[in-house]
């Protein structure tokens, strides 16, 4: 067995070994492995290699002396952190209120990425993703090389034309996926937002949210891009900070809290229960008829992680013409579009194998059109689509469209 | 501890990999072996390392299993087959190394037949994902175990395994039609009732499925099946009676379980020491009233006009000897969970109450209905003896289920749960353990029993007795793996099987 000399990095695994020691119990006495048929990337590699179960005995493992870091590093790089083992453990399910036990899977593979960092085991293309993240202070979506638009001169591109001001007791965050690759979103919330009298202004200079190097073990930088944010935020003022993404959404009601303590007072809100909120109370008028045949992909973030799966629902059922056909959202505990946690990065043909199964779901509910919530899964299940003869879009793009907005910018390249 | 490097060449593994054609299907390294090394019935945690196999491949092809395995003949390497690793014994565990041939990629839907309601699928499928895509067909396939959500096909075929609606539908040695089966030579055979895929009864030659089902990787790996397709249940039931004591509930069970209702899916009792269980961690059972000692339980599925009469006879037969109703939301909540309630580490005590991660230990046997209550004091005199002599079990308490398919009324899949403290386990302490299953299967067979109903007798502990149990026809059995498997080649070590071979040289 490689065992690490530097003695901080002894210290560090050791940590995590004891950090983790009770969860990992907890699941390896049990090794019933309920999730692994829920688990995206098992459902795909069919490698238990990659099961939640995998995980937490690795950990025992680790303990006992049979395997280090090296010897598993790769296996933590297969998972997007949709949390859907964590739903369907036992553990959690069963006896999770009783006990106030759940199993948390998530936390563990980042702590385990984290261990990787620290010791230079990060895959290749994740240590390229987050260097060119530090220098560009955005995600490089755009590409790895090349001159593509990029940084901080272009971060408020997608809002040409839209007259938004900058600064104001709320604001909206838009992530470096819907800034730089699918602007159509960005532009469509900021519409709505408008039409329905809503008041917000953008950041002076928004980085990166952090929370894709948190998923993929960078802390220290995770925490610096939450600390140049936070800085930004109050020094307009700011108060309430509108996500238009999942993967944001988590990060600021959970990364952010973790960072700084009982001095984060901003309220966080979700775009969806927004949108909501605004038709419910007649402040959005859905009064063009989209006639089309659509079901819903529950974001694993929204879903899985946040519990949030009314919001969206309402919004469809609110859209004219629409034939929504749902699946509920606990079957959808088993979908996922591959495009979380890092996984495209690193092994982007996973990722395109997931995102092909949830198409074939939709498939089977004879739809021409998948709606999702999130800009992150858009990208792969887009793909995947377009051979499924599928039309992947945004809830939001649709809301903007059957409000009457022309919405603008760009679905995606 | 640490662990040996594999002593499999270089050779072998080019080959394999030569075989398999991909990459990422033939692996050696340390987490991929390790985390094929057990299942979840207790573990020699301290002896992790003896069962960790050699080389791990994932093949996606019976042609690969085939050459698989022909190679292991050539070189006299141990092949042990695992599909979802989630058997209560260890047939999956391998005890000499060697190959370790996991299916789970072998988890396609080869054809759905709605003419001759048939589904053809791979070993490595789950059956809660196989009825999701079978449900907008209107059918299922009903092979509903405790590890609905886990198990897989192979897996169910490898234990001839126990449904929980078995009493309505059959169980998986009834619902598994036919199938292919890479035998331990590596020829490739279909094995049915005769000799015909999709026929269900037949009288040709010998009915080799059943030979082969329950085969404990023992005599080949499976490679497809093709299973039964039942008309969607358009409704169930599930109705639950309290009792003061065992004894009422026992014979209450019966009369249910007599009741001659087709639509009978299976009944269930709970004795007192399991009730206390319940009652000590489990949130559904708080609220019972303190004189429940024993709890009888009865379940119906099928078209509503049969389970709405049937569900009137079952409420009387349950009220019958006294039992009282524990009302519609826990019957109905408590059903449902049926699969979720098994897999739970938490409910574990230390002697001083401490709350601790226990393994579950399920100890099954089939017995004759008559002789429960019998084995269940002679069962929990054996484990109070363990739990107070050492600090590492918990008893749980006891479960007993109708076993026959179709035929509910004359035996009993019977199971006592116990906690183990793995993390607590060395070798006096393992030792104790294997002591324990003796001693719980020898009641099994001293009262006409037999020692598994589903889960195998595949270790230490209980397969000393397979020869026992099976008596004259333990001859028979040795020829049929010798013949079979004259290397000894498949999951060797199981089942005392190796006396096969008492007198030749082989893996061994």
């Amino acid at each position: 067995m490689a065992t690490s000399e530097d003695p901080n990095l002894r210290e560090a695994e050791q940590a995590f070994i004891e950090r983790w020691h009770d969860n990992a119990y907890g699941c390896y006495s049990s090794g019933h492995k309920f999730c692994r048929e829920v688990c995206p990337v098992m459902s795909v590699t069919r490698n238990e290699d990659h099961t939640p179960t995998a995980f937490h005995a690795n950990v025992v493992a680790m303990e006992k002396g049979l395997l280090s870091v090296e010897d598993v590093a790769d296996d933590y790089v297969h998972c997007t952190q949709c949390g859907a083992c964590e739903l369907r453990c036992p553990n959690t399910l069963m006896v999770g209120d009783f006990y106030r036990a759940r199993t948390e899977t998530v936390k563990v593979v980042r702590a385990m990425r984290a261990l990787m960092v620290e010791k230079g085991l990060d895959p290749e293309q994740w240590r390229l993703w987050n260097r060119l993240t530090d220098e560009l202070k955005n995600e490089p979506v755009l590409g790895l090389e090349g001159d593509q638009p990029s940084g901080q001169e272009h971060v408020r591109d997608w809002a040409d034309g839209l007259e938004i001001p900058v600064g104001g007791e709320t604001l909206m965050f838009v992530d470096c996926e819907a800034a730089f690759y699918r602007t159509s979103i960005p532009r469509a919330t900021a519409q709505l937002l408008q039409l329905a009298g809503v008041e917000f202004g953008l950041m002076r200079e928004q980085w990166c949210c952090g929370g894709p190097a948190a998923e993929m073990g960078y802390v220290e930088q995770s925490r610096r891009f939450a600390e140049h944010n936070v800085a930004d935020w109050r020094a307009v003022g700011a108060k309430r900070i509108i996500a238009i993404e999942p993967h944001d959404y988590v990060h600021f009601t959970e990364d952010y809290p973790a960072y700084f303590g009982e001095n984060f007072e901003f309220e966080i809100v979700q775009i969806v229960d927004l949108l909501a909120e605004l038709i419910r109370d007649g402040r959005l008028q859905l009064v063009h008829p989209i006639e089309r045949v659509a079901t819903y992909h529950d974001p694993c973030r929204l879903n899985k992680r946040k519990g949030i799966h009314e919001a969206p629902r309402e919004i469809l059922r609110a859209i004219p013409g629409l034939d929504f056909r749902d699946v509920d959202r606990v079957t959808q505990w088993a979908y996922c579009s591959g495009g979380g946690g890092g996984l495209p990065i690193e092994k982007p043909e996973i990722t395109a194998a997931i995102s092909r199964r949830r198409l074939e779901r939709a498939s089977e509910l004879d739809v021409d059109m998948l709606v999702s919530a999130c800009v992150w899964s858009e990208r792969p299940l887009s793909a995947a689509g377009e051979a499924a003869g599928i039309e992947v879009r945004d809830i939001v793009e649709l809301v903007a469209e059957s409000a009457g907005i022309d919405v603008g910018g760009s679905a995606g390249a | 501890m640490s662990l040996a490097a594999p002593t499999i060449d270089s050779g072998v593994l080019d080959e394999l990999r030569a075989i398999l054609g991909e990459d990422g299907a033939v692996l050696t390294g340390r987490s991929a072996r390790l985390n094929r090394a057990r299942v979840p019935a207790p573990f020699p945690v301290h002896r992790w390392a003896e069962h960790v196999p050699d080389v791990v491949v994932l093949p996606r092809t019976a042609q690969q299993v085939s050459e698989i395995v022909k190679l292991a003949n050539r070189q006299r390497i141990p092949v042990v087959p695992r599909a979802g690793g989630t058997g209560l014994a260890d047939g999956a565990v391998p005890l000499r190394g060697g190959i370790l041939l996991d299916v789970k990629r072998m988890d396609q839907i080869k054809e759905i037949d709605m003419a001759d309601r048939t589904v053809t699928v791979g070993p490595g499928i789950n059956m809660q994902t196989l009825n999701r895509r079978l449900k907008r067909y209107g059918v299922m396939y009903p092979d509903d175990p405790a590890s609905y959500a886990c198990s897989l096909v192979g897996g169910r075929i490898g234990t001839s395994g126990f449904s929980l609606l078995g009493g309505r539908y059959g169980h998986t040695r009834d619902l598994v039609i036919s199938f292919e089966i890479v035998l331990p030579t590596g020829e490739i055979i279909e094995v049915g009732d005769g000799g015909a895929r999709k026929v269900r009864k037949s009288s040709t030659g010998y009915h080799l499925k059943q030979l082969f089902m329950g085969h404990q990787g023992t005599l080949g790996v499976v490679t497809e099946a093709t299973l039964e397709l039942v008309p969607r249940a358009e409704t169930e039931f599930a109705a639950f009676f309290l009792f003061q004591d065992y004894d009422t509930a026992h014979r209450t069970f019966g009369e249910l379980a007599r009741s001659g209702l087709a639509t009978l899916a299976g009944v269930v009792i709970f004795d007192p020491e399991k009730v206390a269980y319940l009652r000590r961690d489990d949130e559904a059972y708080l609220s019972q009233p303190e004189w429940v000692h024993a709890v009888t339980a009865a379940s119906l599925y099928g078209t509503r006009v049969e389970v709405e009469a049937a569900s009137k006879v079952v409420m009387a037969l349950g009220r019958s000897l006294g039992g009282k109703y524990i009302g519609d939301e826990i019957s109905s909540g408590d059903w449902a969970a049926r699969h979720d309630r098994y897999a739970n580490p938490l409910h574990g005590r230390a002697s001083d109450g401490q709350v601790v991660p226990m393994s579950w230990h399920c100890e099954d046997a089939a017995l004759p209905y008559s002789q429960l209550p019998a084995v269940q004091r002679e069962w929990h005199a054996i484990a109070a003896r363990y739990v107070s002599k050492y600090e590492i079990f918990d008893d749980w308490g006891m479960f007993a289920y109708t076993n026959g398919a179709h035929k509910p009324w004359g035996d009993v899949l019977v199971e006592i749960d116990m906690g183990l403290w793995e993390e607590r386990l060395d070798e006096d302490g393992w030792r104790a353990f294997v002591s324990l299953k003796r001693e719980i299967a020898q009641a099994a067979l001293d009262h006409g029993g037999s020692l598994t109903a589903c889960h195998g007798s595949t270790r230490e502990g209980d397969a000393e007795l397979v020869p026992i149990e099976m008596g004259a026809s333990w001859e028979v059995v040795k020829q049929i793996k010798r013949t079979l498997d004259p290397l000894n080649i498949m999951n060797p070590g199981k089942q005392m099987l190796d006396e096969a071979y008492a007198d030749q040289e082989t893996t061994a």
